[in-house]
């Protein structure tokens, strides 16, 4: 049985240390790599997602995670590992993100791991992180755009027992506290946590850079790592559908109100809004 | 506290795991909006299972938030009232929450899929070792089973799965705020309250909130009139005359999803699974193609109006008007047209 004691709070940032030692912070960015949303194809009598005709992209929100991770080492150092879970197609948007700036990739590839569920996932990366070792900030996307449920961030912080800060639009350190804003219904909420930490990010929350040919040229020459269940240690039932606790049932098609869709051309736009006026749906004197 | 890095575990006795739970969200001192919708759905499943509708809650003055809870029909209420606040904190909370469901042992918990119900939700499934549905539009349950059946639309356009949690418990799910009615206040109903006094500061370590600037976010789920603009507009100009049509019916701007992932306009005007879910009088919407994900989100709406110039998109048969347009040019003439009907002008007179 695996067993994860917790990463040691690092008491190596600079304010930590009396000795004036300053060691380099370490950040995680988890990305999954995922369909681009125009390319998908739906297989019209079985319901089922063609995804080999999609590209595949950096999922959007974890563009921006990664954007968070590597302004952070531009001002203070530290080296960024991008770490991803999916088919082996899904190393070329790790190169990528090498090629932003991103010092180490690893994927983690089997076929075990397919079908997945939330809770598989988190288990899978969690474990992924734990072999890295030592860290300071986990950076993950707010959610993805295949699946979309957002949880996986929460997940793995909730495995490796450490603090999250979720749906951010700003993050530094300060004086070794990792100080976050997070976006909210009701507005914002600036928080501040001693790392280890995983923080979340939200889509459109900075502008992403472009990766630069010759970083580009460096990670291919390094090369992506590659990790499998047996590299994680991970038993097959834990993983994968096999370890999800959530399964999908019935499909139906929704069944909807009939509306009777009258077809209404430009000129007629006039007498429509008069009988939307005559109907009470459009009010005359109701002021803004 | 440290979770065993270990799979999901089947508990052995699932009879024992009883009633509705429900994370009852609150802030200053009034249950959200979509607490609200949870706790009348909690009600509704726990009548067909013949149990009980439980709050659970974590926070200041809970006594108030358990008042509230009581007058609309929770039958149980159990309560954190955390004595050192300094702010949410998801590991505190999480521990508070699972420490109910380790006592008590619900079948089924429902949160809502705001922020702080995303936040808490997947720390809470881990720890109690089972799964999640997210974003469901639809509960219902197989008495005889006690399975919870929970409806989310699919990822691939179309259909609606099925999510089941068939041998771990609680089985727990997430709803987006406006997915479900608000519920009815009932009189006379009594409610048993539990609050016990906890301290965050064990849990939540260094984690402090400095600041809270408020903000007051758009609110879609109870505009009268939405006016909708997607990808169709062709640029971010486009909202311009999206914008003006809304202003003039005095309505709010809605999007699809891809023009706030494009930033043409924030993601708190966006409507759908992954936005708002919306029940307007009125929605207008204009170069959207009418994807599942973003029907599901203004499918309630009392009259729809579509702007597309694909005679074929889905968006059609979901509405009652459908403008075959271009909508640079249907956007404008009907600003116009509500312009002059305002001003006096009746909107068929020639010219
Ligand atoms: C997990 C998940 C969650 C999602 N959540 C949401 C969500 O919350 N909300 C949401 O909206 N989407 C969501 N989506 C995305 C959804 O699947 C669709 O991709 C999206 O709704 C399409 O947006 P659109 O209609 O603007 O764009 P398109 O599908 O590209 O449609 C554009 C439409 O404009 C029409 N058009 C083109 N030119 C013109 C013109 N000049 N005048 C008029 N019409 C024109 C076209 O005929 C077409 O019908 C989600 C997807 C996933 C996988
Ligand atoms: N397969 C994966 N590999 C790496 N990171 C992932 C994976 N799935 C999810 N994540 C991370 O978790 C975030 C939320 O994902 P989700 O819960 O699927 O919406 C994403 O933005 C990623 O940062």
């Amino acid at each position: 049985m695996v067993l994860w004691h917790g990463p040691t709070p690092r008491v190596a940032m600079e304010s930590s240390t009396s000795s004036g030692d300053i060691v380099a912070l370490k950040m995680i960015v988890m990305m999954k790599q995922v369909p681009d949303a125009e390319e998908i194809f739906i297989d019209p009598v079985k319901y089922t997602l063609n995804r080999s005709q999609a590209r595949g992209i950096i999922n959007p929100s974890d563009e921006n995670a990664l954007e968070a991770a590597l302004k952070i080492k531009e001002k203070e150092g530290g080296d960024i590992t991008v770490i991803s879970m999916g088919p082996p197609q899904a190393e070329s948007a790790i190169i990528e993100c090498m090629g932003r700036g991103a010092d180490r990739g690893i994927l983690i590839t089997d076929r075990v791991f397919a079908a997945a569920d939330t809770y598989a996932t988190s288990l899978t990366l969690a474990a992924a992180v734990k072999k890295i070792g030592d860290f300071d900030i986990i950076f993950a996307g707010e959610s993805t755009t295949d699946s979309g449920t957002g949880h996986v961030g929460p997940g793995v912080a909730e495995f490796l027992g450490i603090d999250q800060v979720t749906y951010t639009v700003d993050s530094r350190i300060e004086s070794g506290m990792l100080t976050a804003e997070r976006e909210l219904e009701d507005g914002i909420e600036v928080v501040s946590t001693k790392p280890p930490v995983l923080v979340t990010v939200l889509i459109n929350s900075n502008l992403p850079r472009r990766s630069r040919l010759r970083l580009k040229v460096d990670a291919i020459r390094k090369g992506v790592e590659k990790w499998d269940h047996d590299t994680l240690s991970l038993p097959v039932d834990w993983v994968g559908l096999k370890g999800s606790p959530t399964l999908v049932g019935a499909l139906k098609i929704p069944e909807e109100r009939k509306r009777e869709s009258r077809p209404v051309k430009l000129e007629e736009i006039p007498a429509l809004v008069d009988e939307l006026v005559k109907k009470g749906i459009i009010k005359i004197g109701d002021d803004a | 506290m440290m979770v065993e890095l270990i799979n999901c575990v089947v508990p052995e006795h699932p009879e024992e795991y009883h009633d509705v739970f429900v994370y009852l969200e609150h802030k200053n001192g009034k249950l959200t909006r979509g607490s609200l919708e949870m706790l009348g759905k909690s009600e509704e499943l726990a009548h067909k299972l013949n149990e009980k509708a439980v709050g659970v809650a974590v926070g200041k003055n809970l006594k108030e938030i358990a008042a509230e809870a009581e007058s609309y029909g929770c039958d149980v209420f159990l309560g954190a009232e955390v004595t050192d606040f300094s702010g949410f904190s998801s590991v505190a909370y999480t521990e508070f929450i699972t420490s109910f469901v380790e006592q008590y042992k619900p079948n089924i918990f429902l949160i809502s899929g705001s922020r702080e119900g995303r936040d808490l939700v997947s720390r809470i499934a881990i720890r109690a070792r089972t799964g999640v549905a997210a974003d469901c539009i639809e509960l219902d349950v197989d008495v005889p089973n006690r399975l919870l059946i929970a409806w989310r639309p699919s990822f691939g356009d179309k259909t609606i799965d099925q999510i089941l949690c068939k041998r771990h418990r609680p089985q727990m799910i997430t709803s987006r705020p406006g997915s479900y009615k608000m519920p009815e206040k009932v009189e006379n109903h009594k409610c048993e309250v539990t609050i016990k006094k906890v301290k965050m500061a064990k849990y939540a370590g260094d984690h402090k909130t400095i600041e809270f600037k408020q903000k007051d976010r758009l609110d879609l789920t109870s505009a009268k009139i939405i006016v909708s603009g997607g990808l169709g507009l062709g640029n971010a100009s486009g909202f311009k005359l999206v914008k003006d049509l809304a202003d003039s019916l005095g309505g709010q701007v809605g999007a699809s999803r891809p023009v706030v992932d494009l930033g043409w306009i924030p993601y708190e005007h966006q409507v759908g699974q992954t936005g708002q879910t919306v029940r307007p009088k009125l929605y207008i919407a204009a170069g959207i193609s009418g994807k599942i994900q973003h029907i599901v989100g203004m499918k309630a709406s009392e009259t729809i109006i579509s702007i597309n110039t694909d005679p074929e998109a889905p968006i059609v048969k979901f509405s009652d008007y459908f403008i075959n347009a271009d909508a640079s040019k249907a956007l404008p003439k009907l600003t116009e047209e509500i312009r002059k009907v305002k001003a006096g002008t009746p909107a068929s007179s020639p010219g």
